[in-house]
């Protein structure tokens, strides 16, 4: 018998972007690795209260979507996790009192936000020695704090809009006082967000010294770091799904079709499938042009931009770099850069040419090709520094 | 948009150019409820719909509320966007009965009121109240041995059945006592604003019995029976509805 390896898929998870994880994962990447028949896939979910899940009925979208998980959580027994010698997953197996187990050979973490997208999880996972897929602690870290990643990009020479950054304390402690702070150097309208979460969730278009304080407010609200980002002009919003580890491949550029007043917030992206009121597509798939109406020289000036930014970000497996466009002065701005793409953006690389089995197998590979990497690493070395105490 | 009002995360919608309108909703409800009505009127007003607390994605009150709680709530939402007192405010179902409240309360001071199948007229029906307390109290004492979860999905079903709404929002359940046990008839009488009242023919949840009480209780107030209509009057009658606001606002 041929042996099948196994791939834990580890979804939810304590963050405001769980639901969204739950689509990622059932959709995107557990159900095109059923169908390559190479690996035994094994659901590993993350309630809100932190419980991990281990079972096979976590792989039917409908137990979330009706409200059931509710229901299986209270009587589901959690699963543990065993680090030694790698990551063995353990449950109870309901036959007088024994345990069931499984070895995981790789883990695919589909977990967005906080604990999860943002390197907790793949820390976790590098102290287990297993390899897994997508960006690695670091990458993760600074890619998942705006604030880091927008000072990473200008310290390496590339293109941000201007912005500011403040912790909580600062809002809470004296808002006028800041908000003249903002104005004299940042001009209206003016983006806040929180510096940690994606999914636009927090976000709010200021364009008023009013609707500048209550954004702020909202933003500490789910984070204790904000960045307020001046709006790029002319804007063309683009993001580019990128793959790969140490040569980077982009799918194509795309444009979310809305107007810089509408802006992509949770719902828009999640909730009602495109332009406000009028998509008619579901989720993250009906919402943008691919590839971005540019001119040549624009998309090639973008895509540059995208794969310039993952490479000095550390980010290897798979990222979404965010853009923004002045289309007058044609000049591209990096944004943000997105770990684990909502849904690995399989739409956008389906339109590349690379189908959903194809992209989840390439992204076990580059996890292989990155894990082999590391081992050859020398990780220890013999000194006699004990001896000289 | 967000913003953050008594220390809550608070959805709303702000859309349209002019005077002010502030729509409620009601129980087990949301901004996008009355979202049909919204559009409608942004062509001629500017137009303000909130998530209570507790629905759609306004966080949860933190406390038990009433319908004074939500009254400042709504006043303390108008100051944080810096807005002047409204010029009118239409609230459906509990939120009609809570526009009275904060009108009461001089919360709001609109110079327009419509109530749309507008509820807290809490004495009539003294039959189906003591329906709901038989069922509660039976209930409760037989189905003590099931599981908890099981227990509360059994009274969400009775309750519902009884066409109460207590169990909507379990999560608001002390809420929804408080509110309910708030008569607001008192309120009502002392209303000096031109008042709309809103009724539909076939709503079983707030018969058109309370708008004839509104009616008598509202100085200079204006019914309107709405036929072929539930309790969500402005989606099952929507042109008529609209219609019948628009002109009473013009």
């Amino acid at each position: 018998m041929v042996y099948m390896e196994t791939v834990a898929v580890i979804f939810g998870g304590r963050s405001a972007e769980h639901d969204v994880s739950i689509v990622t994962a059932l959709a995107s990447i557990i159900k095109p690795l059923e169908l390559t028949k190479k690996y035994r896939v094994e659901a590993v979910y993350i309630a809100k209260d932190g419980a991990w899940y281990w079972d096979d009925k976590l792989k039917d979208i409908k137990l979330f979507t009706s409200g059931g998980i509710q229901d299986y959580l209270h009587r589901a027994q959690p699963a543990s996790v065993q680090f030694d010698g790698g990551m063995m997953l353990v449950k109870a197996s309901g036959i007088a009192g024994r345990k069931q187990t499984r070895k995981v050979d790789l883990v695919f973490p589909a977990m967005h936000g906080t604990y999860g997208e943002d390197g907790a999880l793949m820390g976790l996972l590098d102290m287990t020695g297993i390899p897994y897929v997508g960006c690695g602690v670091s990458a993760s870290a600074v890619c998942m704090n705006k604030v880091l990643a927008k000072k990473v990009a200008l310290g390496c020479g590339l293109p941000v809009s201007d912005y500011m950054s403040f912790h909580k304390s600062f809002i809470e402690r004296d808002a006028s006082t800041l908000l003249k702070t903002i104005l004299k150097r940042l001009t209206l309208p003016l983006f806040v967000k929180p510096a940690h979460l994606g999914s636009s969730i927090g976000i709010t278009r200021a364009t008023s010294e009013t609707e500048l304080r209550n954004a702020l407010e909202v933003a500490a609200h789910y984070d204790d770091e904000v960045i307020v980002e001046e709006e790029v002009p002319n804007l063309i919003e683009v993001t580019l799904p990128i793959m790969g580890n140490d040569q980077p491949k982009p799918a194509l550029l795309e444009q979310p079709m809305t107007k810089p007043e509408d802006f992509f917030d949770f719902d828009t992206k999640y909730l009602q499938g495109g332009k406000k009121g009028k998509g008619t597509a579901k989720g993250a798939q009906g919402y943008s042009q691919i590839p971005a109406d540019l001119p040549k020289d624009l998309y090639k000036q973008a895509e540059e931009l995208g794969l310039n930014v993952y490479r000095v970000m550390g980010c290897s497996g798979i990222a979404r770099v965010d853009m923004l466009i002045d289309s007058k002065a044609k000049k591209a701005y990096f944004n943000e850069v997105n770990p684990l793409p909502g849904g690995l953006y399989a739409h956008n690389w389906n339109k590349a040419g690379v189908s959903n089995v194809e992209l989840v197998e390439r992204l076990i590979s580059f996890a292989k090709e990155r894990h082999a990497q590391r081992q050859s690493l020398a990780t220890s070395f013999s000194t006699n520094y004990l001896q000289q105490f | 948009m967000q913003v953050i009002v008594d220390d809550l995360l608070t959805h709303y919608d702000l859309h349209g150019k002019g005077k002010l309108v502030v729509l409620l909703h009601g129980w087990g409800d949301s901004a996008k409820g009355l979202a049909g009505l919204q559009k409608e009127l942004t062509v001629q007003y500017r137009v303000l719909s909130v998530d209570l607390p507790g629905f759609g994605s306004t966080q949860m009150p933190k406390t038990a509320w009433d319908l004074d709680d939500y009254a400042r709530f709504v006043e303390h939402l108008l100051r944080k966007l810096e807005f002047q007192q409204p010029y009118a405010v239409i609230g459906h179902s509990n939120g009609g009965a809570l526009a009275i409240r904060a009108v009461s309360l001089e919360c709001l001071q609109p110079q327009r009121l419509v109530l749309l199948a507008a509820s807290g007229v809490r004495t009539n029906n003294p039959t189906r109240r003591l329906i709901i307390k038989i069922i509660a109290k039976t209930g409760n004492a037989v189905t003590l041995w099931l599981p908890r979860r099981r227990r509360q999905a059994l009274r969400k079903h009775l309750y519902g059945a009884t066409g109460s709404d207590m169990l909507v929002v379990p999560e608001l359940e002390d809420t929804f006592k408080k509110t309910v046990r708030q008569d607001v008839q008192g309120d009502a009488a002392a209303i000096d604003v031109p008042t709309l009242l809103i009724y539909a023919a076939s709503d079983d949840a707030v018969p058109v019995a309370d708008g004839r009480q509104y009616h008598s209780l509202i100085k200079g107030s204006r019914l309107e029976v709405v036929k072929n209509a539930g309790h969500f009057v402005h989606l099952d009658q929507p042109d008529k509805t609209v219609a019948l606001i628009k002109e009473f606002l013009a």
